[in-house]
């Protein structure tokens, strides 16, 4: 036991308290992650909602989902920025 | 040429029409394709390391091309050792990208913590300070369902991954990684500690207040 004591603040309680129902692990969130930001670059933000829940539940492959987005966007020659935006809430950034 | 290489991108995915072909058939354009496939994992892990470049503390762009070509090998490994996977549901670039952004990340994340110590002991919860004395009464109630519902529902595994991961924010793959576990498995231990918590939340009759204190009322 220690004494470090942390910050238990109302973001961290939405945190700790997150509804992750549908299960999505990691590897399947890697499985599809690539069809799915192609799809929210192309306004489809309702598709496989169970990516959008891990999303909002795994900082990481939340950031790294933001990234793939970037660069998708990129080669599609699509402004990134409204669905990045949108991402970022979902991941709760 | 954009911050993310597009002229690479352009290259590289001009001229190729099958990936997967000109990748597997021995030949002078299974050499270029390798060449292009390369440049595509270099891009896309220098767009990881950038985008998580404050978490190094300040290293220069020599660090970033250092991480991102070590990054971007790895990559190029994964994504031949997985090429007959590739299901065409997405680009094959959108598709060969991510193995580079995952190992980046990865990369990232366990040089920004490489010094630091990550514990799985005590836990010591305390309520932010609202605005307003009431607000900061009705966050320490919650605060302390929360934290005795922590102590008494989780097992001490549970306990341990969840405060780790989201209270002290310790990146998941360096908390696997310390642990000797998978990403998948921590992530499944998360998620069965945070559905235990809000079931029990739900039957003291504390979930509604925790929702709408968290903005999801």
């Amino acid at each position: 036991m220690n004494n470090r004591h942390r910050p238990l603040g109302p973001d961290v309680l939405g945190r700790l308290t997150l509804d992750t129902d549908p299960w999505l692990s990691c590897d399947d969130c890697f499985r599809l992650v690539d069809e799915y930001v192609e799809a929210l670059l192309a306004g489809h933000r309702d598709v496989m909602p169970p990516m959008r829940v891990h999303l909002s539940g795994c900082p990481a492959c939340a950031e790294e989902a933001a990234t793939l987005l970037v660069l998708a966007a990129d080669d599609a020659g699509v402004d990134p920025a409204a669905t990045l935006a949108w991402l970022d809430s979902v991941a709760g950034r | 040429m954009t911050t993310l290489g597009r002229d690479a991108a352009e290259t590289a995915s001009s001229g190729i029409v099958d990936w997967v072909e000109s990748l597997t058939v021995p030949g002078p354009a299974q050499d270029e394709a390798m060449r292009l496939l390369h440049d595509l994992m270099v891009r896309a892990a220098r767009c990881q390391v950038l985008r998580m470049r404050s978490t190094l503390g300040g290293v220069g762009l020599a660090v970033v091309e250092e991480i991102a070509n070590q990054s971007a090998d790895e990559a190029m490994m994964a994504v031949l050792r997985k090429l007959r996977t590739f299901e065409g549901r997405s680009r094959f670039t959108t598709w060969a990208y991510k193995f580079a952004v995952l190992q980046a990340a990865t990369d990232v994340r366990s040089r920004a913590w490489r010094d630091r110590d990550v514990h799985l002991d005590g836990l010591e919860l305390l309520a932010d300070k609202g605005t307003a004395p009431e607000q900061y009464a009705e966050a320490a109630d919650l605060a302390a369902v929360v934290r005795t519902a922590i102590e008494t529902e989780l097992s001490p595994h549970q306990r341990r991954i969840l405060v780790a991961l989201v209270v002290d924010g310790v990146p998941i793959d360096v908390l696997a990684d310390r642990l000797g576990a998978s990403r998948n498995a921590l992530y499944k231990t998360l998620h069965d500690a945070r559905k235990r918590l809000r079931a029990h939340l739900r039957d003291t009759g504390h979930l509604a207040d925790i929702d709408r204190q968290a903005g999801r009322s």
